[in-house]
């Protein structure tokens, strides 16, 4: 899941100053899950703003809602209707659905509300931890299901490095050392071998934004 | 905490509440009593006061207020306390001077001068004495100053004082200068463990616990660093996880422990403050200066009681405490009269709640024939539907005789919700909770067509419940009535400013009635009770609960995972007190396995388990053949046990040498002590460690009642007893004494410094470190017996199934550790005995009772109703994200993986409304406190402008 935290709240009032009408659109997936962006976040984001604002005297009508997906065109169609009532639009939604909905909308101003921060798991109410870089090249199965992208503060695909301290990294001895964990993990599999195979290190210059095409697909012509 | 019980009890329609009053005699026979009452007169009729205070607030006397251990002033006309049940004044005529005041303020016209002293008669077939305790007066132990010193205060008075109701309303004050104290002393077993000037050999069992409650609360009331020292022989902590709450103020909370009677206490006259003396171990006389002393006085009975005692002809023991065998723990030596609580023998509350469970069981199973013949049932009209029907309001505003109309303009607010949305009628009363005006609101609901109901009054929490049967009893849906607390919220607080207080009871009348047009009518699913109980465990405490349900008439399946009933008793032999354990089981085995009701399923294993309270499914497999049976039952009650910790210390397992209580026991019995020398025990071993805090409480009088054995039979055999703190509570502490006086010596470590135990040439030495020498002694014992603790039986497998919740120790979690020590967190589901924490087998089968009485309110009715104040999941909606599955305190919401949707279960449904508050999209609604039922208050507050 993608994991997302709020805004300062001082920041996203300092988006919205110059605006008097703003629709606040929730994100029913991602973000919902992880307690930033779904019904509940809007609704009380929407009422911190409207209180502050009038404290201001600079008083502002928030709208609200929030539709299932904000990376999907379908469920942005519910918008369409509402959009030109308001002066902008703020978004709960990740990285993704906020451009998304600036693409949909290319004459309002789309203000996002949330840093996407990383993809990861849920370990209790509220505790999520990143598991996951979307590197492309997923090493998983050499690893013992632990990830060095993610976890090793140098993103090293083969490891360790000369900075492993007694199961730790050199850079805290709070932070747990990857490939330590890994090697623990393939030897309790009796999978030491694979430590040994050499991955080539990951392009990361020049990226570009990155399409899928799941086979048997193709992308239309004409969206 | 307590006000809900009392709220509760003051409500109920089949316990009748007689007030003031004692017992002059009880004739008549088991079943068949006839109590003669003498009612004290109160002068204020309980029926029409309705508690408004009014007469106190005129009444120009001045009298000691006792409740507040005197550290305050009340009024000749008085209630003792704000949440006392019944809520009605009365008249201290010691005091009072008959102006005539309160009579002329009086609108209730409760007030009646002439009341007298009246006698009454009740029948009634079982009477349980649960006449309580009074704290020991340290008067005239004149070394310590009570009395003298303005600082030296008891353990009750400082309670009064940290309380927010108390006399300087929570503040930490000193009463000579209400100074904030710098340093508080405790000065521990005041009447209690002591013969010389009191008399009372007894240890009062709840004295540690409270200090160092006491302490801690302290701390966090004060303002600067405040130090608090106890002074104690022996910290007693032996309660279910008391010892870790012992520990967090000791090593967090820094509160300081001395080991030391206190000698004097001296009061410094310029300050106020106090010099206590005393001897430290080492042998030093230390002086200390405090800024307060507290004094931890025991409990004892009070002579009213002893005289109660005697005209019921109920035998006492020699402290005046109930005489009780240890296997009938709530028996009186009079038939059909059952006694619990402190009166029975000193106990904190979780014990005395245990035991009044315990009696009511045991008062009950004498009436079972009878049950029922003799209760009150209200009967209730149909309920109309009034869904489709436009809003029809009913305001009702109180005038609380002149609590709220003495500063509100009760008329205007009246009129101002006249001309309120949907408001069909309205009216002011003098006492809207009285029974005339009850009748009155049913008669206006009638007359004007009204589906809701708004009273603006006093809190919900007292009187709510009153004024929704009231809806009932006119066909209307309790639901659709709402409150608004105009007094306490309201007139209380802003009487110096009636305009500011009329405003916002307008307010509050506005949000109510915002609030009132939104409400829906909910019902209430009624499901039927299965009137099987199923016991798991088939030890003494399951043996009791399943004797205990099954003579109240209710069928029980008896779960025994062994071949053969008994449990870990089997391996005992004596009580402490002498009572024949193996006698009192084959005799307990005998009546369970004759008695009708009860099925007794041996080898059997539990497999599968489904349903909710009133009507639950149990698969076990039985037998070595595993043959699978299903069983359907209403209740459970789990009866697990524990067992005896098998040490890894001190070379138990490697010398045959080195036993447990449990093996020296079974040594005694066979071959008694004649050849015994030299034994030493070792107490708190696998117990107050690293691996386990608590103290497993059963040690110390194991280890006393064994070495009392050793020492009775063979007198010249040496027994050594080393030791962190004795921890013989109650009446058990003569047994230690007892011990002292024959000769065994007890010498105390520090668990820094455990003794060592080694194999020497003749038997094993044993090296300590003696406290008071502070040289290591070396002691040849031909036997080490380890004090080994309790731990609880492994439930693994059956709470995997069953989903008990289970603490760090393996026992199980109770509802609430004061007031619900029976309850399981899931309805329907109680607990007893040693799978609750260790205990005493006399403690074992007072909760065994206890559970039996707890489940017996459950089965013998037909049907429950269900709170409709359930969460519901628009599963439409939801995300499935968890939250509410990983928030819910009580385990209700689960994601059923065949429909792929979370569920709430309405029938296990708390209504607490944590899933609906946090619920990230919103798709949980708690009935009756919807999002719109709760914000349109808000928004009608605000539409009225700030």
């Amino acid at each position: 899941m993608i994991v997302a935290k709020r805004k300062p709240f001082n920041e996203i009032k300092s988006l919205l100053k110059d605006y008097k009408k703003v629709l606040n659109v929730g994100c029913g997936t991602c973000v919902a899950v992880c307690l930033a962006g779904g019904e509940k976040e809007v609704a009380v984001l929407n009422a911190e703003l409207d209180m502050a604002r009038k404290l201001e005297d600079n008083p502002v009508e928030m709208g609200a809602i929030t539709v299932e997906r904000q990376c999907d065109r379908e469920y942005l169609e519910a918008l369409d209707s509402l959009v030109n009532g308001y002066d902008a639009l703020l978004s709960m939604a990740c990285g993704a659905g906020i451009q998304f909905l600036a693409e949909r909308y290319p004459e309002k101003p789309v203000l996002p509300a949330v840093d996407t921060t990383f993809i990861g798991v849920n370990q209790g109410v509220g505790w999520y931890e990143e598991r996951c870089r979307s590197c492309s090249s997923c090493v998983l199965g050499l690893t013992g299901g632990i990830c060095p992208v993610t976890m090793c503060a140098k993103g090293l695909y083969n490891g360790p490095c000369g900075g492993t301290n007694k199961g730790n990294c050199e850079i805290d001895k709070n932070q747990p050392c990857a490939w330590y964990m890994i090697y623990e993990r393939l030897k309790a599999q009796n999978r030491l071998d694979c430590i040994l195979e050499i991955t080539p290190p990951s392009d990361w210059q020049n990226q570009i934004p990155r399409t899928v095409i799941q086979p048997g697909y193709k992308k239309p012509e004409k969206v | 905490m307590i006000s809900p019980k009392l709220v509760e009890v003051g409500r109920h329609l089949n316990v009748n509440i007689i007030t003031n009053s004692e017992i002059k005699s009880v004739e008549g026979e088991p079943g068949n009593f006839t109590v003669t009452l003498v009612n004290h007169p109160r002068y204020i009729d309980p029926v029409k006061c309705t508690g408004c205070g009014e007469c106190a607030m005129h009444c120009p006397v001045t009298a000691v207020n006792s409740y507040n251990k005197g550290l305050d002033d009340r009024r000749a006309t008085f209630i003792e306390y704000p949440q006392a049940v019944p809520l009605a004044f009365g008249i201290d005529t010691d005091t009072c001077i008959g102006c005539g005041l309160c009579e002329n303020m009086c609108v209730a016209k409760a007030i009646r001068y002439d009341d007298t002293e009246r006698e009454s008669a009740l029948t009634v077939g079982s009477i349980i004495l649960a006449a309580g305790s009074q704290g020991y007066d340290p008067s005239k132990l004149d070394f310590l100053g009570y009395g003298k010193f303005a600082n030296v205060v008891t353990s009750e008075e400082f309670e009064r004082i940290l309380s927010a109701s108390g006399p300087y309303r929570g503040h930490l004050c000193r009463p000579l200068d209400r100074e904030e104290p710098k340093k508080i002393a405790w000065l521990q077993c005041i009447g209690s463990r002591e013969t010389n000037k009191c008399g009372n050999g007894y240890c009062s069992s709840v004295c540690c616990m409270y200090a160092v409650k006491e302490a801690m609360i302290a701390k966090e009331h004060a303002h600067g660093d405040l130090d608090c020292a106890i002074f104690n022989m022996d910290i007693r902590t032996f309660g279910k996880d008391y010892e870790k709450y012992y520990l967090r103020a000791k090593d967090k909370d820094g509160v300081r422990f001395i080991k030391s009677r206190v000698h004097t206490v001296v009061e410094i006259p310029e300050t106020g403050d106090l010099t206590v003396r005393f001897v430290n171990e080492a042998g030093e006389i230390l002086e200390e200066t405090f800024s307060m002393v507290v004094l931890s006085v025991g409990l004892q009975v009070p002579e009213t009681s002893k005289i109660l005692a005697q005209q019921l002809g109920i035998e006492l023991d020699k402290y005046s405490f109930v005489e009780t065998d240890p296997f009938t723990p709530v028996s009186t030596s009079r038939k059909g009269v059952y006694t619990c609580g402190v009166f029975q023998g000193p106990k904190d509350i979780p014990g005395s709640i245990t035991e009044a469970s315990a009696a009511a069981c045991a008062a009950g199973s004498d009436l079972a024939v009878a049950r029922g013949t003799d209760t009150k049932v209200i009967e209730m009209p149909d309920q109309q539907d009034v869904t489709a029907e436009t809003p029809r309001i009913g305001v009702f505003v109180c005038n609380c005789g002149i609590n709220i109309g003495g500063v509100v303009n009760v008329p205007a607010v009246t009129e101002y919700a006249a001309t309120l949305p949907f408001v069909a009628y309205t009216d002011q009363n003098l006492f809207t909770c009285s029974q005339d005006t009850q009748d009155k609101i049913k008669e206006k609901i009638i007359e004007h067509k009204l589906n809701r109901v708004v009273v603006a009054s006093c809190s919900p929490k007292t009187h709510e419940q009153m004024f929704m049967e009231t809806l009932e009893a006119c066909g209307l849906n309790r639901y659709l009535f709402e409150m608004a607390n105009i007094r306490n919220q309201n007139s209380w607080i802003h009487s110096k400013t009636p305009d500011i207080a009329t405003q916002k009871a307008k307010d509050l009348v506005r949000m109510a009635v915002a609030r009132s047009a939104m409400l829906k009518q909910l019902n209430e699913k009624v499901i039927s009770v299965n009137k099987q109980a199923l016991v798991i465990g088939g030890g003494v405490a399951g043996m009791n609960a399943a004797l205990g349900l099954g003579k109240q008439g209710f069928q029980v399946a008896l779960l025994e995972k062994d071949a053969s009933l008994g449990g870990y008793s089997r391996m005992l032999h004596h009580t402490i007190e002498g009572g024949d354990i193996q006698k009192y089981l084959k005799d307990l085995i005998a009546d369970v396995i004759a008695h009708d009701k009860i099925e007794v399923i041996t080898g059997a294993r539990v497999v599968d388990f489904s349903g909710y309270k009133g009507n639950f499914t149990t698969s076990v497999l039985v037998g070595p053949e595993n043959k699978k049976r299903t069983i359907k039952h209403g209740i459970i009650i789990v009866a697990t046990g524990a067992g005896e910790y098998t040490p890894k210390e001190y070379g138990f397992n490697q010398d045959p040498r080195v036993v447990t209580q449990v093996q020296l026991g079974d040594i005694l019995e066979e071959k008694g002590a004649a050849d015994l020398s030299s034994v030493v025990m070792i107490q708190c071993v696998g117990s107050r460690n690293e691996e386990n805090e608590n103290c497993s409480r059963i040690c110390c009088q194991n280890a006393v009642k064994n070495a009392l054995i050793i020492k009775k039979q063979n007198p010249e055999a040496n027994v050594f007893v080393l030791y962190r703190d004795i921890r013989t509570y109650g009446l058990m502490e003569d047994f230690y004494k007892e011990a002292r006086n024959l000769g065994v010596i007890f010498i105390r470590f520090e668990p820094e410094n455990p003794p060592k135990v080694e194999p020497a040439a003749e038997g094993m030495m044993v090296t300590i470190k003696d406290h008071i020498l502070q040289k290591n002694l070396e002691i040849r014992a031909d036997l080490v017996t380890l004090s080994a603790g309790m731990v609880a039986e492994d439930t693994t497998e059956l709470c995997g199934i069953m989903k008990f919740n289970r603490n760090p120790e393996g026992y199980f979690i109770e509802a609430h550790v004061k007031l619900r020590p029976v309850d399981m967190p899931g309805d329907g589901i109680f607990l007893c005995g040693t799978a609750h924490g260790p205990k005493l087998i006399t403690e074992a089968i007072a909760q065994a009772q206890a559970a039996a009485s707890r489940a017996t309110t459950f089965l013998s009715k037909s049907e429950i109703k269900l709170s409709a104040i359930t969460a519901q999941v628009d599963t439409e909606h939801c995300v499935k994200c968890l939250t509410c599955v990983r928030s819910c305190p009580f385990n209700v919401p689960v994601f059923n993986t065949e429909k792929q949707v979370i569920e709430i279960d309405e029938a296990i449904c708390h209504g607490c409304g944590i899933c609906a508050g946090v619920c990230p999209r919103q798709t949980i609604q708690l009935n009756y406190y919807e999002d719109d039922q709760i914000l349109c208050k808000i928004d009608a507050l605000l539409a009225g402008g700030m």
